[in-house]
């Protein structure tokens, strides 16, 4: 998530303020949150972090009861339920946890901006369990062989191109067997 | 031997490392929404495997409170993991201290705890038990979110790695707060070791990764170490830059503290952490030459007050007694020849 004012970099610093009932929220650089302190325009947070609270129950606090506590976010999702746990939105972002692994699919579009707002992604680039592996292998084997088969078909090397077309047409059959 | 009995490298400013991964199998809901039969299938489901490659099960529901929170004191679980009332139980391998915490927030929170910086051995241990799990268990994931977990902060690897500081020049010269909000700048946080407000009394402090995702294992690994290392040199400028009357201040102080350590009757856990810190920094600035780190370091969890509690034969019944068995376990340890009143 880009930082709200530069519009730049990556939003690390989340701050929600609350004048007269009245709820803003920030999503900010440390440069900018930075210059707003200074001009006293934002409390000084780094108080708060450097008395050694919980930074993450800080962060969970904010982005649940602030983001989401939108209300138009609210009423799209509070009457949907995850259909392996039943858990819905309001209790998702009420307890800052989700219910089941199923949740992340049920909720994709709510809990992405939450995502993207603590990790700066939504994409994973880690370690990978033995069992995605050999799928992932394969998908990335077939990005290679298709731009390769795009390459030789170019070349007009045709032969070459039957021999690719070949091995992408077994993998994406194993692939296929693998769904069923 | 476990990790608090020995010192580690660079132990002048790192006491001990910690990397975890958080691990939930397919096909159970998490925690808050499990029921006492999951938690249990759970249990004995991933016991298995981990028993026969030497851990040792303890179901802590059988378990005492005070048995509880010795494991508390000596890091292998969470407070929150010793109270919980719905079924969970600890793996542990201590001589290589790895503990598998099985049904606290997440199905598993699989550690590795080392004495000093060791990050990459930390990270090491702790992902040999999971690639054991791996074989034999689906674990909840998403090729877009990696490592599905309870709380969406730890998506992604699933891995917290942290360095437990040890920077008492730092704290005095008040530069903490700062560097706290430098390193929330880039993804890292610090929290003081006996939980909230307590940084300042032992100098400790955890210096830990907060994103999971959308970057790697090592990358975290090798941020979070980068950081200890400018952290510590940051440590030694400001131990440096003491001198003169206030050099001297600073040693009457820790000599002090070094007295009160070995000769004290009664001693409270809060006072002892305060001497605690003025001593350990007595070794790194070789004023204190006759207590090594390791002897410091066993104490710091045997002078908590449920492992106090265990270690005696009579449970001490007032806080004046454990107060006074406290300062005994103290003197036996820094004074080899000292002998328990």
């Amino acid at each position: 998530m880009l930082c709200e004012t530069c519009k730049k970099r990556t939003a690390t610093v989340f701050y929600n303020e609350n004048i007269n009932g009245k709820t803003r929220s920030y999503s900010l650089c440390g440069e900018c949150a930075a210059k707003l302190r200074e001009k006293g325009e934002l409390q000084d947070i780094t108080s708060m972090i450097g008395s050694f609270a919980d930074p993450f129950s800080t962060l969970q606090d904010d982005l649940f009861g602030g983001f989401f506590g939108i209300p138009t976010s609210l009423h799209l999702s509070s009457q949907k339920k995850c259909p392996s746990c039943s858990c819905t939105y309001d209790q998702i972002s009420k307890e800052g946890k989700v219910g089941c692994p199923q949740c992340y699919t049920t909720f994709r579009d709510e809990l992405s901006r939450l995502i993207a707002s603590v990790h700066g992604t939504t994409s994973h680039v880690g370690s990978v369990p033995a069992r995605h592996r050999a799928k992932r292998e394969r998908d990335l084997r077939l990005q290679e062989l298709t731009a390769q088969l795009q390459n030789a078909i170019q070349a007009e090397q045709y032969e070459q191109a039957a021999t690719l077309r070949d091995e992408i047409r077994k993998l994406k059959e194993q692939a296929q067997k693998e769904v069923e | 031997m476990a990790w608090y009995n020995t010192a580690g490298k660079h132990a002048d400013t790192v006491i001990s490392t910690r990397v975890r991964l958080a691990r939930n199998l397919n096909g159970y809901p998490f925690a808050s929404k499990l029921d006492a039969a999951g938690a249990n299938e759970i249990i004995e489901k991933v016991s298995a495997p981990l028993e026969s490659a030497g851990f040792r099960k303890i179901h802590f529901s059988d378990l005492s409170p005070v048995m509880a929170t010795s494991y508390v004191e000596r890091h292998y679980v969470s407070p929150e993991f010793a109270t919980k009332e719905s079924p969970h139980a600890l793996l542990l391998q201590e001589p290589l201290g790895i503990a598998v915490m099985v049904c606290e927030e997440d199905h598993l929170r699989i550690q590795s705890i080392l004495p000093g910086l060791a990050l990459e051995e930390a990270y090491k241990n702790a992902q040999q038990t999971e690639k054991r799990l791996d074989e034999d268990f689906d674990f909840a994931y998403s090729e877009e979110l990696g490592y599905l977990t309870h709380c969406p902060t730890n998506l992604g690897t699933g891995m917290r790695a942290s360095v437990m500081m040890f920077l008492p020049a730092l704290t005095r010269g008040g530069y903490m707060d700062s560097l706290a909000a430098q390193l929330s700048k880039i993804g890292l946080a610090v929290r003081g070791l006996f939980g909230e407000g307590s940084g300042a009394a032992g100098c400790m402090y955890q210096i830990s990764n907060q994103i999971t995702l959308g970057i790697t294992e090592e990358d975290t690994l090798k941020k979070l170490k980068e950081a200890v290392k400018q952290i510590t040199e940051k440590e030694h400028y400001a131990r440096k830059s003491i001198q003169g009357e206030a050099r001297d201040r600073l040693t009457d102080r820790i000599l002090r503290s070094e007295g009160l350590l070995k000769h004290a009757f009664l001693m409270s856990s809060s006072e002892f952490i305060k001497l605690y810190a003025d001593v350990r920094f007595g070794i790194a600035l070789g004023i204190v030459q006759d207590v090594s780190y390791e002897q410091l370091g066993s104490l710091l969890v045997e002078t908590m007050p449920a492992t106090l509690t265990l270690s005696s034969e009579s449970t001490p019944k007032t806080e004046t007694a454990r107060d006074k068995l406290r300062a005994q376990r103290i003197k036996l340890a820094l004074n080899h020849t000292g002998t328990p009143e």
